[in-house]
């Protein structure tokens, strides 16, 4: 559904979207450490659905953050699209994420001040792209609000607002699509809607997106859920459906000691 | 529910600080000036030498009340609207409206009575000064002393208190009286529309002070120096009635400058689409600029055509001239002061309250440069529309005075004392927006999204 127009972005459609190796953050002095990750690897194909789920305190935000570039590792690396996500400053890694990586967040994070059409340009505007308004105008006609092109956030429903925030991560075609509890300030039938249009944008396009939720309906949405703990990935699962989300997220603190004990004996 | 007050007060120094600089220099000018008649009084001066004193108290001290009240009200309304939510808060745990009246009121009060106490030694000093610069010019005889009394210290608490009071109480009001969720989503956008009373007083003051200008270029022409009478407030005026209806003026100047801005690429669009949205926000930024460029250009020229003037017909000043030269200095002095207060506190008032918009902007692909752009751009709108209005606002009082002393409608006086107010206009503007912002993109930008 969300076609592109001309020549895919370099390297989308095959092989590897995003690769993180030995991925650290540690927060924090030395008086007063906190491990949010300890050493995560892993490789997402381009084209993939994936939830991660973990517990309050996991390190799923931080994992998204650092994975999109909006948070430095202490350690380790993270390719998007084979380049890796360097970035001395603030404005060096803006950079980086404008031309590779999209977001949806909890929050929408909308510009008050902007109306729909100019918030799903703003991204193009900024990075100095030239603006296809003809494709913005066809992406919110796919997220159903091309009838609200001139409306303010304000006037938009949370569902809607959120469904602005898909269209304007999806213009920028990234090469991945990150979002962080894209449904966690939505009612269950808005809910349903956003994650459609996720999923749709994967199937029908071959987006690559990561998401981060603790709703299990949210993660079966995805192709596979990867389960974190501690600052560690701890389990994987393949065509997750809600009710086994549910299931392995009530016994995830067992299993973790279970691994635990494993590698100790 | 003074407690309260006090607890608060205690705990949010920072929110307070501007209104606290507002009262203490208000108090020690107030107190300054009111010395000048426990001088009088004390020494016992006569003729030209108590009425040089009295008119300093009087009318300087008058120009100072009524700009300390103004700084005060400005700077304590920020205040208090900034702790929205917390106000929402204690409503939420039972706070009556009433109460949170005490609360405001009682915390402006603690504030004054602070203020107006520290400011009583640098009153002094001042004081002492003032006296020692009509010495100097022998305006007043060096055998009178100086003498810090009863007159200077009621007047300098009592002001302070009375106006801190009267300006929380208005606050208060009106903060109080909306409902939570509304003043909540008040603040955020506003389209610049005004309300009726505001529009009834702008044409008030502008009438006002067209109405000086024709006494001045009527009744007062060849009258000389006796001319500064009507035309030295007309700038003030003209410069309130501007500014009352900046939120029009600076809808104007939004959609005047998009086109320019637009052409600048991605941060001057980010600033023309942003500020179309903000222009009650911006309206409050550009009033001080208005005030300041006013009253300052239409003083400094209106002085030296003046002094031109005397020139011209090769007589040395009077006492009385004199004193009306340092007069006319001091008032700028003052506002320039109280001008610079509300300027800064207001823009970094409404920088910090952007945070969270700054933050998302940048998480939709803004560096940290394109935001600074933005609002260096925006702040350049700001401080163009507040020359403009501010230098329509001395020619108030420049032209009419210039035919009525010189017949001529030029103003004499350097142009780079026009630069130079200028200048220090936009340095001000600039340097606080951009020091603001850059204290606003240092938070990361997921963090500053959140919050």
């Amino acid at each position: 559904m969300f076609g592109r127009k001309g020549p895919d972005p370099a390297g989308q459609a095959t092989g590897e979207a995003l690769r993180l190796e030995g991925v650290r953050k540690v927060y924090g002095t030395d008086g007063n450490r906190v491990v949010a990750l300890d050493g995560v690897s892993l490789s997402l194909p381009a084209g993939s659905f994936t939830a991660v789920m973990g517990p309050s305190g996991s390190g799923k935000s931080t994992l998204l953050q650092c994975a999109a570039g909006l948070d430095s590792p202490t350690e380790g690396r993270v390719l998007v699209d084979g380049a890796e996500l360097t970035g001395e400053n603030e404005t060096e890694l803006t950079k980086f994420r404008r031309q590779r990586i999209g977001f949806v967040f909890q929050q929408f994070n909308l510009l008050p001040t902007l109306n729909v059409m100019q918030n799903v340009v703003l991204p193009l505007k900024l990075a100095g792209r030239k603006v296809d308004r003809e494709l913005a105008r066809e992406v919110l006609g796919r997220v159903g609000l091309a009838e609200r092109l001139g409306h303010l956030p304000a006037e938009l429903s949370g569902g809607q607002q959120q469904r602005v925030a898909i269209a304007r991560a999806l213009v920028t075609r990234p090469h991945v699509l990150f979002a962080d509890e894209p449904t966690g300030a939505l009612d269950t039938r808005s809910a349903r809607d956003v994650l459609g249009l996720l999923q749709e944008s994967v199937h029908m396009s071959g987006q690559t997106v990561v998401m981060v939720t603790h709703d299990p309906v949210a993660a079966s949405f995805a192709n596979a859920v990867l389960y974190l703990a501690d600052g560690r990935i701890v389990g994987h699962q393949s065509a997750p459906t809600a009710e086994a989300v549910a299931e392995r997220m009530t016994h995830l603190a067992e299993e973790v000691e279970r691994q635990r004990t494993m590698a100790e004996a | 529910m003074f407690g309260l007050a006090l607890r608060s007060l205690r705990h949010r120094t920072g929110a307070f600080a501007a209104s606290f600089l507002a009262m203490f220099l208000g108090s020690a000018i107030i107190m300054a000036f009111a010395s000048m008649l426990d001088t009088a009084q004390a020494s016992g001066a006569t003729g030209t030498a108590r009425e040089t004193l009295s008119i300093m108290a009087n009318v300087v001290g008058g120009w100072g009340l009524l700009l300390s009240v103004f700084a005060v009200a400005s700077t304590l309304t920020l205040a208090v609207r900034q702790r929205a939510q917390e106000i929402a808060l204690l409503k939420s745990v039972g706070a009556t409206p009433a109460q949170l009246r005490r609360m405001i009121t009682g915390e402006a009060a603690g504030l004054a009575v602070l203020a107006a106490l520290l400011g009583i030694v640098p009153a002094m000093l001042l004081g002492r000064g003032l006296l020692g610069l009509l010495h100097g010019t022998d305006q007043v005889p060096s055998d009178i002393g100086y003498s810090f009394g009863p007159v200077a210290l009621s007047m300098g608490i009592g002001i302070t208190l009375v106006s801190a009071v009267a300006a929380a109480m208005i606050t208060a009001r009106r903060t109080t009286r909306v409902r939570v969720a509304e003043s909540m989503a008040d603040a955020a956008v506003g389209d610049g529309r005004m309300s009726r009373k505001r529009i009834v007083f702008a044409v008030l003051f502008l009438v006002a002070a067209g109405w000086e200008a024709l006494i001045t270029v009527t009744v007062m022409d060849g009258k000389g120096s006796d001319a500064m009478a009507t035309s030295g407030q007309a700038d003030i005026l003209a410069a309130i009635g501007l500014a009352l209806l900046s939120p029009v003026i600076m809808r104007g100047a939004t959609a005047v400058a998009a086109g320019p801005l637009r052409a600048l690429g991605s941060a001057g669009e980010l600033a023309a689409a942003t500020m179309r949205r903000r222009t009650s926000a911006l309206a409050s930024a550009v009033t001080p600029v208005i005030l300041f460029v006013g009253t300052a250009v239409g003083t400094l020229f209106l002085q030296a055509t003046e002094n031109a003037a005397m020139d011209d017909a090769g007589l040395a000043k009077t006492a009385e001239q004199k004193s009306i030269e340092t007069l006319n200095f001091v008032v700028i002095g003052m506002v320039v002061l109280f001008t610079a207060i509300m300027l800064v506190n207001t823009l970094i008032a409404a920088i910090a309250h952007r945070r969270r918009e700054f933050g998302q902007t940048r998480l939709a692909g803004a560096t940290p440069g394109q935001v600074l752009a933005a609002v260096g751009l925006e702040s350049a709108v700001l401080t163009v529309t507040g020359v403009l209005c501010g230098t329509v606002a001395s020619v108030f009082t420049i032209v009419p005075f210039g035919l009525a002393r010189r017949d001529s409608a030029t103003p004499d006086g350097s142009v780079w004392t026009y630069v130079a107010v200028v200048a220090l206009a936009a340095v001000l503007t600039g340097v606080t927006a951009h020091g603001a912002a850059r204290r606003a993109v240092r938070v990361p930008a997921v963090e500053a999204a959140l919050r």
